[in-house]
Protein backbone atom coordinates (compact mmCIF):
# COMPACT_ATOMS: atom_id res chain seq x y z
CA UNK A 1 0.00 0.00 0.00
CA UNK A 2 1.69 3.16 -1.16
CA UNK A 3 -0.47 6.26 -1.46
CA UNK A 4 2.55 8.36 -2.48
CA UNK A 5 3.24 6.13 -5.49
CA UNK A 6 -0.46 6.20 -6.38
CA UNK A 7 -0.38 10.00 -6.34
CA UNK A 8 2.66 10.09 -8.62
CA UNK A 9 1.04 7.63 -11.06
CA UNK A 10 -2.21 9.57 -11.23
CA UNK A 11 -0.34 12.88 -11.67
CA UNK A 12 1.60 11.46 -14.63
CA UNK A 13 -1.57 9.94 -16.12
CA UNK A 14 -3.45 13.23 -15.71
CA UNK A 15 -0.61 15.09 -17.42
CA UNK A 16 -0.66 12.70 -20.39
CA UNK A 17 -4.46 12.90 -20.67
CA UNK A 18 -4.31 16.73 -20.67
CA UNK A 19 -1.78 16.66 -23.52
CA UNK A 20 -3.92 14.16 -25.47
CA UNK A 21 -6.99 16.38 -24.99
CA UNK A 22 -5.23 19.40 -26.50
CA UNK A 23 -3.80 17.24 -29.31
CA UNK A 24 -7.30 16.04 -30.26
CA UNK A 25 -8.45 19.66 -30.65
CA UNK A 26 -5.44 20.40 -32.86
CA UNK A 27 -6.31 17.29 -34.89
CA UNK A 28 -9.88 18.43 -35.51
CA UNK A 29 -12.12 18.08 -32.43
CA UNK A 30 -14.21 21.14 -31.42
CA UNK A 31 -12.45 23.71 -29.20
CA UNK A 32 -12.16 22.80 -25.51
CA UNK A 33 -13.61 19.41 -26.46
CA UNK A 34 -10.64 17.09 -26.75
CA UNK A 35 -12.74 14.87 -24.55
CA UNK A 36 -16.32 15.23 -23.37
CA UNK A 37 -18.24 12.13 -22.43
CA UNK A 38 -21.61 13.91 -22.44
CA UNK A 39 -21.02 15.52 -25.84
CA UNK A 40 -19.53 12.38 -27.38
CA UNK A 41 -22.31 10.09 -26.15
CA UNK A 42 -24.80 12.72 -27.41
CA UNK A 43 -23.04 12.72 -30.82
CA UNK A 44 -23.11 8.92 -30.86
CA UNK A 45 -26.86 8.95 -30.11
CA UNK A 46 -27.22 11.28 -33.10
CA UNK A 47 -25.03 9.08 -35.31
CA UNK A 48 -27.37 6.19 -34.56
CA UNK A 49 -30.38 8.34 -35.42
CA UNK A 50 -31.74 8.35 -31.85
CA UNK A 51 -32.12 12.11 -32.19
CA UNK A 52 -32.29 14.32 -35.29
CA UNK A 53 -30.19 17.33 -34.28
CA UNK A 54 -28.20 17.43 -37.51
CA UNK A 55 -25.31 19.41 -36.03
CA UNK A 56 -24.35 16.69 -33.53
CA UNK A 57 -24.45 13.30 -35.25
CA UNK A 58 -21.22 11.30 -35.25
CA UNK A 59 -20.26 8.00 -33.60
CA UNK A 60 -17.32 9.22 -31.52
CA UNK A 61 -14.40 6.73 -31.50
CA UNK A 62 -13.05 8.24 -28.26
CA UNK A 63 -15.87 6.62 -26.23
CA UNK A 64 -15.33 3.30 -28.01
CA UNK A 65 -11.62 3.52 -27.21
CA UNK A 66 -12.26 4.38 -23.55
CA UNK A 67 -14.34 1.28 -22.96
CA UNK A 68 -12.07 -1.03 -24.96
CA UNK A 69 -8.86 0.44 -23.49
CA UNK A 70 -10.16 -0.12 -19.96
CA UNK A 71 -11.28 -3.63 -20.90
CA UNK A 72 -7.95 -4.62 -22.44
CA UNK A 73 -5.89 -3.37 -19.49
CA UNK A 74 -8.23 -4.81 -16.87
CA UNK A 75 -8.06 -8.20 -18.61
CA UNK A 76 -4.26 -8.00 -18.80
CA UNK A 77 -4.09 -7.19 -15.08
CA UNK A 78 -6.60 -9.88 -14.12
CA UNK A 79 -9.07 -7.22 -12.94
CA UNK A 80 -11.84 -7.80 -15.49
CA UNK A 81 -14.75 -8.87 -13.29
CA UNK A 82 -18.33 -9.08 -14.57
CA UNK A 83 -20.48 -7.66 -11.78
CA UNK A 84 -23.90 -6.03 -11.55
CA UNK A 85 -27.35 -6.09 -10.01
CA UNK A 86 -27.08 -2.91 -7.95
CA UNK A 87 -30.38 -1.14 -8.71
CA UNK A 88 -29.93 -1.05 -12.51
CA UNK A 89 -33.22 0.70 -13.28
CA UNK A 90 -32.57 3.41 -10.69
CA UNK A 91 -29.08 3.87 -12.13
CA UNK A 92 -30.57 4.23 -15.62
CA UNK A 93 -32.75 7.14 -14.50
CA UNK A 94 -29.98 8.79 -12.46
CA UNK A 95 -27.69 8.63 -15.52
CA UNK A 96 -30.51 10.02 -17.67
CA UNK A 97 -30.67 13.13 -15.47
CA UNK A 98 -26.87 13.41 -15.27
CA UNK A 99 -27.01 13.87 -19.05
CA UNK A 100 -29.80 16.47 -18.72
CA UNK A 101 -27.59 18.42 -16.30
CA UNK A 102 -24.45 18.03 -18.40
CA UNK A 103 -26.20 19.19 -21.58
CA UNK A 104 -27.54 22.21 -19.72
CA UNK A 105 -23.95 23.15 -18.86
CA UNK A 106 -22.70 21.83 -22.23
CA UNK A 107 -20.12 19.39 -20.97
CA UNK A 108 -19.35 16.57 -18.59
CA UNK A 109 -16.96 17.11 -15.63
CA UNK A 110 -14.03 16.21 -17.94
CA UNK A 111 -14.96 18.95 -20.42
CA UNK A 112 -15.56 21.33 -17.53
CA UNK A 113 -11.85 21.01 -16.70
CA UNK A 114 -10.90 21.43 -20.37
CA UNK A 115 -13.12 24.52 -20.62
CA UNK A 116 -11.37 25.94 -17.54
CA UNK A 117 -8.03 25.24 -19.20
CA UNK A 118 -9.22 27.09 -22.30
CA UNK A 119 -10.02 30.21 -20.24
CA UNK A 120 -13.82 29.73 -20.24
CA UNK A 121 -14.90 31.39 -16.97
CA UNK A 122 -18.44 29.96 -17.30
CA UNK A 123 -16.81 26.68 -16.29
CA UNK A 124 -15.87 28.23 -12.92
CA UNK A 125 -19.59 28.65 -12.24
CA UNK A 126 -20.12 25.06 -13.42
CA UNK A 127 -17.34 23.86 -11.11
CA UNK A 128 -18.97 25.54 -8.10
CA UNK A 129 -22.28 23.87 -8.98
CA UNK A 130 -20.53 20.54 -9.47
CA UNK A 131 -18.93 20.71 -6.00
CA UNK A 132 -22.27 21.70 -4.44
CA UNK A 133 -23.89 18.68 -6.14
CA UNK A 134 -21.16 16.34 -4.89
CA UNK A 135 -21.42 17.78 -1.36
CA UNK A 136 -25.17 17.05 -1.44
CA UNK A 137 -24.41 13.51 -2.60
CA UNK A 138 -21.85 13.06 0.19
CA UNK A 139 -24.48 14.20 2.71
CA UNK A 140 -26.66 11.29 1.62
CA UNK A 141 -23.67 8.89 1.55
CA UNK A 142 -22.79 9.82 5.13
CA UNK A 143 -26.36 9.17 6.18
CA UNK A 144 -26.50 5.70 4.68
CA UNK A 145 -27.32 6.18 0.97
CA UNK A 146 -26.83 2.94 -0.93
CA UNK A 147 -28.09 1.34 -4.14
CA UNK A 148 -27.21 -2.04 -2.57
CA UNK A 149 -24.28 -4.26 -3.45
CA UNK A 150 -23.29 -5.78 -6.78
CA UNK A 151 -23.08 -9.49 -7.50
CA UNK A 152 -20.95 -11.64 -9.75
CA UNK A 153 -22.38 -11.91 -13.27
CA UNK A 154 -21.72 -14.04 -16.32
CA UNK A 155 -18.94 -13.21 -18.79
CA UNK A 156 -21.60 -12.39 -21.42
CA UNK A 157 -23.05 -9.72 -19.11
CA UNK A 158 -19.64 -8.16 -18.51
CA UNK A 159 -18.67 -8.20 -22.19
CA UNK A 160 -21.96 -6.81 -23.52
CA UNK A 161 -21.05 -3.13 -23.60
CA UNK A 162 -17.51 -3.66 -24.97
CA UNK A 163 -19.06 -5.77 -27.77
CA UNK A 164 -21.60 -3.01 -28.46
CA UNK A 165 -18.67 -0.58 -28.74
CA UNK A 166 -16.97 -2.88 -31.27
CA UNK A 167 -20.20 -2.95 -33.30
CA UNK A 168 -20.31 0.88 -33.17
CA UNK A 169 -16.73 0.99 -34.45
CA UNK A 170 -17.66 -1.27 -37.38
CA UNK A 171 -20.67 0.94 -38.14
CA UNK A 172 -18.50 4.07 -38.01
CA UNK A 173 -15.86 2.69 -40.33
CA UNK A 174 -18.23 0.97 -42.78
CA UNK A 175 -20.65 3.96 -42.72
CA UNK A 176 -23.87 2.23 -43.90
CA UNK A 177 -26.70 4.48 -45.13
CA UNK A 178 -28.65 4.34 -41.85
CA UNK A 179 -25.79 5.89 -39.82
CA UNK A 180 -25.84 9.69 -39.63
CA UNK A 181 -22.84 11.95 -40.15
CA UNK A 182 -23.01 15.69 -39.48
CA UNK A 183 -22.09 17.75 -42.53
CA UNK A 184 -21.78 21.07 -40.70
CA UNK A 185 -21.53 21.82 -36.96
CA UNK A 186 -19.72 20.41 -33.91
CA UNK A 187 -20.42 16.84 -35.05
CA UNK A 188 -18.46 17.49 -38.25
CA UNK A 189 -15.42 18.56 -36.26
CA UNK A 190 -13.42 15.52 -35.33
CA UNK A 191 -9.95 14.07 -35.50
CA UNK A 192 -9.34 11.14 -37.85
CA UNK A 193 -10.83 7.88 -36.55
CA UNK A 194 -7.42 6.31 -35.93
CA UNK A 195 -6.28 9.22 -33.73
CA UNK A 196 -9.58 9.45 -31.83
CA UNK A 197 -9.67 5.71 -31.25
CA UNK A 198 -6.00 5.62 -30.21
CA UNK A 199 -6.55 8.52 -27.79
CA UNK A 200 -9.57 6.77 -26.31
CA UNK A 201 -7.65 3.52 -25.86
CA UNK A 202 -4.77 5.29 -24.07
CA UNK A 203 -7.03 7.40 -21.85
CA UNK A 204 -9.22 4.36 -21.06
CA UNK A 205 -6.19 2.34 -20.03
CA UNK A 206 -4.71 5.19 -17.96
CA UNK A 207 -8.04 5.85 -16.26
CA UNK A 208 -8.42 2.14 -15.49
CA UNK A 209 -4.93 1.95 -14.01
CA UNK A 210 -5.30 5.08 -11.88
CA UNK A 211 -9.10 5.02 -11.23
CA UNK A 212 -9.25 8.64 -12.38
CA UNK A 213 -12.62 10.16 -11.48
CA UNK A 214 -13.62 13.79 -11.12
CA UNK A 215 -16.49 13.03 -8.75
CA UNK A 216 -14.33 10.63 -6.75
CA UNK A 217 -11.73 13.37 -6.44
CA UNK A 218 -14.03 15.81 -4.66
CA UNK A 219 -15.88 13.02 -2.80
CA UNK A 220 -12.61 11.68 -1.34
CA UNK A 221 -11.52 15.18 -0.34
CA UNK A 222 -14.80 15.72 1.54
CA UNK A 223 -15.01 12.20 3.01
CA UNK A 224 -11.36 11.35 3.76
CA UNK A 225 -9.31 14.51 3.07
CA UNK A 226 -7.55 12.37 0.42
CA UNK A 227 -6.48 14.44 -2.64
CA UNK A 228 -5.16 11.58 -4.81
CA UNK A 229 -7.94 11.44 -7.42
CA UNK A 230 -8.15 15.20 -7.60
CA UNK A 231 -4.44 15.43 -8.39
CA UNK A 232 -5.17 13.69 -11.70
CA UNK A 233 -7.65 16.32 -12.76
CA UNK A 234 -5.42 19.14 -11.55
CA UNK A 235 -2.73 17.76 -13.84
CA UNK A 236 -5.19 17.51 -16.76
CA UNK A 237 -6.02 21.18 -16.15
CA UNK A 238 -2.37 22.19 -15.90
CA UNK A 239 -1.10 20.42 -19.03
CA UNK A 240 -4.17 21.38 -21.08
CA UNK A 241 -3.72 25.00 -19.93
CA UNK A 242 -0.04 24.98 -20.97
CA UNK A 243 -0.96 23.34 -24.30
CA UNK A 244 -3.71 25.89 -24.95
CA UNK A 245 -1.35 28.77 -24.15
CA UNK A 246 1.34 27.39 -26.47
CA UNK A 247 -1.04 26.81 -29.38
CA UNK A 248 -3.07 30.01 -28.95
CA UNK A 249 -6.22 28.22 -27.80
CA UNK A 250 -6.55 30.09 -24.50
CA UNK A 251 -9.21 32.83 -24.48
CA UNK A 252 -10.04 34.18 -21.03
CA UNK A 253 -13.58 35.40 -20.42
CA UNK A 254 -17.27 34.58 -20.22
CA UNK A 255 -18.49 35.66 -23.66
CA UNK A 256 -17.89 34.01 -27.04
CA UNK A 257 -16.52 30.78 -25.63
CA UNK A 258 -16.75 27.72 -27.91
CA UNK A 259 -19.82 25.51 -27.40
CA UNK A 260 -20.81 27.35 -24.21
CA UNK A 261 -23.37 29.86 -22.96
CA UNK A 262 -23.13 32.59 -20.34
CA UNK A 263 -26.27 31.92 -18.26
CA UNK A 264 -24.61 31.42 -14.88
CA UNK A 265 -27.68 30.24 -12.97
CA UNK A 266 -28.31 27.39 -15.38
CA UNK A 267 -24.62 26.54 -15.77
CA UNK A 268 -24.60 26.25 -11.97
CA UNK A 269 -27.82 24.23 -11.64
CA UNK A 270 -26.91 21.96 -14.54
CA UNK A 271 -23.70 20.96 -12.82
CA UNK A 272 -25.39 20.64 -9.40
CA UNK A 273 -27.61 18.04 -11.08
CA UNK A 274 -24.64 16.32 -12.75
CA UNK A 275 -22.56 16.35 -9.54
CA UNK A 276 -25.35 14.94 -7.39
CA UNK A 277 -26.23 12.27 -9.95
CA UNK A 278 -22.62 11.21 -10.49
CA UNK A 279 -22.07 10.89 -6.72
CA UNK A 280 -25.19 8.74 -6.48
CA UNK A 281 -23.87 6.57 -9.34
CA UNK A 282 -20.42 6.29 -7.73
CA UNK A 283 -18.48 8.02 -10.48
CA UNK A 284 -18.41 10.56 -13.28
CA UNK A 285 -19.29 9.54 -16.88
CA UNK A 286 -15.59 8.84 -17.61
CA UNK A 287 -15.41 6.49 -14.63
CA UNK A 288 -18.68 4.81 -15.68
CA UNK A 289 -17.18 4.04 -19.12
CA UNK A 290 -14.04 2.64 -17.51
CA UNK A 291 -15.99 0.48 -15.06
CA UNK A 292 -18.17 -0.76 -17.94
CA UNK A 293 -14.93 -1.78 -19.65
CA UNK A 294 -13.96 -3.68 -16.50
CA UNK A 295 -17.16 -5.72 -16.82
CA UNK A 296 -19.45 -3.69 -14.54
CA UNK A 297 -22.96 -4.19 -15.93
CA UNK A 298 -24.39 -1.40 -13.74
CA UNK A 299 -22.04 1.06 -15.40
CA UNK A 300 -23.13 -0.31 -18.77
CA UNK A 301 -26.72 0.50 -17.75
CA UNK A 302 -25.53 3.99 -16.77
CA UNK A 303 -24.11 4.35 -20.30
CA UNK A 304 -27.54 3.45 -21.70
CA UNK A 305 -29.14 6.03 -19.39
CA UNK A 306 -26.70 8.68 -20.64
CA UNK A 307 -27.36 7.67 -24.27
CA UNK A 308 -31.15 7.78 -23.94
CA UNK A 309 -30.90 10.99 -21.89
CA UNK A 310 -28.90 12.61 -24.69
CA UNK A 311 -31.47 11.54 -27.28
CA UNK A 312 -34.30 12.98 -25.14
CA UNK A 313 -32.38 16.22 -24.62
CA UNK A 314 -32.24 16.87 -28.36
CA UNK A 315 -35.62 15.40 -29.33
CA UNK A 316 -37.45 17.50 -26.72
CA UNK A 317 -35.36 20.66 -26.82
CA UNK A 318 -33.82 20.20 -23.37
CA UNK A 319 -30.18 20.73 -24.36
CA UNK A 320 -28.72 24.22 -24.12
CA UNK A 321 -26.74 25.75 -26.97
CA UNK A 322 -24.40 28.68 -27.47
CA UNK A 323 -27.51 30.88 -27.38
CA UNK A 324 -28.35 29.71 -23.86
CA UNK A 325 -30.69 27.30 -22.10
CA UNK A 326 -34.18 26.50 -23.38
CA UNK A 327 -37.39 26.76 -21.29
CA UNK A 328 -37.82 22.98 -21.65
CA UNK A 329 -34.25 22.44 -20.47
CA UNK A 330 -34.81 24.58 -17.35
CA UNK A 331 -37.94 22.58 -16.47
CA UNK A 332 -36.06 19.30 -17.05
CA UNK A 333 -33.19 20.34 -14.74
CA UNK A 334 -35.65 21.25 -11.95
CA UNK A 335 -37.50 17.93 -12.45
CA UNK A 336 -34.12 16.14 -12.42
CA UNK A 337 -33.10 17.74 -9.12
CA UNK A 338 -36.44 16.81 -7.53
CA UNK A 339 -36.29 13.23 -8.84
CA UNK A 340 -32.67 12.69 -7.73
CA UNK A 341 -33.30 14.09 -4.26
CA UNK A 342 -36.35 11.79 -3.95
CA UNK A 343 -34.28 8.78 -5.06
CA UNK A 344 -31.51 9.75 -2.64
CA UNK A 345 -33.98 10.17 0.23
CA UNK A 346 -35.67 6.84 -0.43
CA UNK A 347 -32.35 5.02 -0.61
CA UNK A 348 -31.05 6.75 2.52
CA UNK A 349 -33.84 7.30 5.01
CA UNK A 350 -36.42 4.93 3.55
CA UNK A 351 -34.60 1.75 4.58
CA UNK A 352 -34.20 2.15 8.33
CA UNK A 353 -34.99 -1.51 8.96
CA UNK A 354 -31.79 -2.53 7.17
CA UNK A 355 -29.56 -0.18 9.09
CA UNK A 356 -29.21 -1.93 12.45
CA UNK B 1 0.87 -5.92 19.85
CA UNK B 2 -1.64 -4.49 17.40
CA UNK B 3 -2.31 -6.20 14.08
CA UNK B 4 -3.34 -4.02 11.17
CA UNK B 5 -6.12 -4.85 8.68
CA UNK B 6 -7.95 -3.34 5.71
CA UNK B 7 -11.49 -4.39 4.83
CA UNK B 8 -13.06 -3.64 1.44
CA UNK B 9 -16.79 -3.69 0.72
CA UNK B 10 -19.38 -3.97 -2.01
CA UNK B 11 -20.79 -0.53 -1.09
CA UNK B 12 -19.88 2.64 0.83
CA UNK B 13 -22.79 1.91 3.16
CA UNK B 14 -21.29 -1.47 4.07
CA UNK B 15 -17.99 0.22 4.90
CA UNK B 16 -19.65 2.89 7.02
CA UNK B 17 -21.63 0.28 8.98
CA UNK B 18 -18.54 -1.90 9.57
CA UNK B 19 -16.58 1.16 10.69
CA UNK B 20 -19.30 2.09 13.17
CA UNK B 21 -19.29 -1.47 14.55
CA UNK B 22 -15.52 -1.48 15.02
CA UNK B 23 -15.58 1.88 16.81
CA UNK B 24 -18.41 0.58 19.03
CA UNK B 25 -16.23 -2.45 19.90
CA UNK B 26 -13.58 0.02 21.06
CA UNK B 27 -11.20 -0.74 18.20
CA UNK B 28 -9.12 1.88 16.45
CA UNK B 29 -10.62 2.17 12.94
CA UNK B 30 -10.94 4.74 10.19
CA UNK B 31 -12.44 5.06 6.72
CA UNK B 32 -10.15 5.52 3.71
CA UNK B 33 -10.21 5.05 -0.08
CA UNK B 34 -9.56 1.48 -1.25
CA UNK B 35 -5.81 1.12 -1.97
CA UNK B 36 -5.20 0.63 -5.70
CA UNK B 37 -3.08 -2.49 -5.19
CA UNK B 38 -6.03 -4.13 -3.44
CA UNK B 39 -8.71 -3.41 -6.02
CA UNK B 40 -9.59 -1.44 -9.15
CA UNK B 41 -12.70 -0.23 -7.29
CA UNK B 42 -12.63 3.37 -6.10
CA UNK B 43 -14.84 2.70 -3.10
CA UNK B 44 -14.41 2.99 0.65
CA UNK B 45 -12.28 0.73 2.84
CA UNK B 46 -11.98 0.42 6.62
CA UNK B 47 -8.48 0.42 8.10
CA UNK B 48 -8.60 -1.11 11.57
CA UNK B 49 -6.44 -2.60 14.30
CA UNK B 50 -6.93 -5.68 16.46
CA UNK B 51 -5.03 -6.59 19.63
CA UNK B 52 -2.99 -9.77 19.10
CA UNK B 53 -4.24 -12.09 21.85
CA UNK B 54 -1.75 -14.86 21.13
CA UNK B 55 -4.07 -16.78 18.81
CA UNK B 56 -2.80 -17.51 15.31
CA UNK B 57 -5.71 -15.46 13.90
CA UNK B 58 -7.14 -12.90 16.34
CA UNK B 59 -9.74 -11.63 13.89
CA UNK B 60 -13.33 -12.73 14.41
CA UNK B 61 -15.45 -11.85 11.40
CA UNK B 62 -19.20 -11.37 11.35
CA UNK B 63 -20.80 -10.41 8.05
CA UNK B 64 -24.56 -11.00 8.38
CA UNK B 65 -25.34 -8.56 5.55
CA UNK B 66 -22.82 -10.03 3.06
CA UNK B 67 -21.20 -6.67 2.49
CA UNK B 68 -17.54 -7.53 2.99
CA UNK B 69 -15.58 -8.04 -0.23
CA UNK B 70 -12.37 -9.05 1.54
CA UNK B 71 -10.25 -8.41 4.61
CA UNK B 72 -6.46 -8.38 4.39
CA UNK B 73 -3.81 -8.09 7.07
CA UNK B 74 -0.95 -5.69 6.40
CA UNK B 75 2.24 -7.67 6.85
CA UNK B 76 5.30 -5.54 6.15
CA UNK B 77 4.78 -4.08 2.68
CA UNK B 78 2.33 -6.73 1.50
CA UNK B 79 -1.14 -8.05 2.21
CA UNK B 80 -2.25 -11.41 3.58
CA UNK B 81 -5.83 -12.27 2.70
CA UNK B 82 -7.73 -13.19 5.89
CA UNK B 83 -11.28 -13.29 4.59
CA UNK B 84 -12.66 -13.44 1.06
CA UNK B 85 -16.19 -14.90 0.99
CA UNK B 86 -17.22 -16.93 -2.04
CA UNK B 87 -20.25 -15.66 -3.96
Amino acid sequence: MNFKAERIHIAIAGGIIGIISVALVLLGNPANMGFCLACFIRDTAGGLGLHRAEAVQYIRPEVIGLVLGAMILSMARGEFAPRGGSAPVTRFFIAFFVMVGALMFLGCPFRMVLRLAGGDLNAVVGLIGFVVGIAAGVFFLKNGYSLKRTYKQTMVEGLSLPIVQLVLLILLVSAPAFIFFTAEGPGAKHAAVIYSLGAGLIVGALAQYTRLCMVGGFRDIILFREPKLLIGFCMIFLTALIGNLIFGKFHLGFADQPVAHTDSLWNFLGMVLAGLGCTMLGGCPLRQMVMAGEGNADSAVSYLGLLVGAAFCHNFGLAASGKGPTPNGKIAVIIGLVVLVCIAFMNTFGKKEERS
Amino acid sequence: MLREYIATFHSHFGAARFHKEKVKEGKKAYLQPVPRDLSSSCGTAVHFYVEDNGKSEPLSIKDPHGEIEQIVEIVGHSYKVCYAPLE
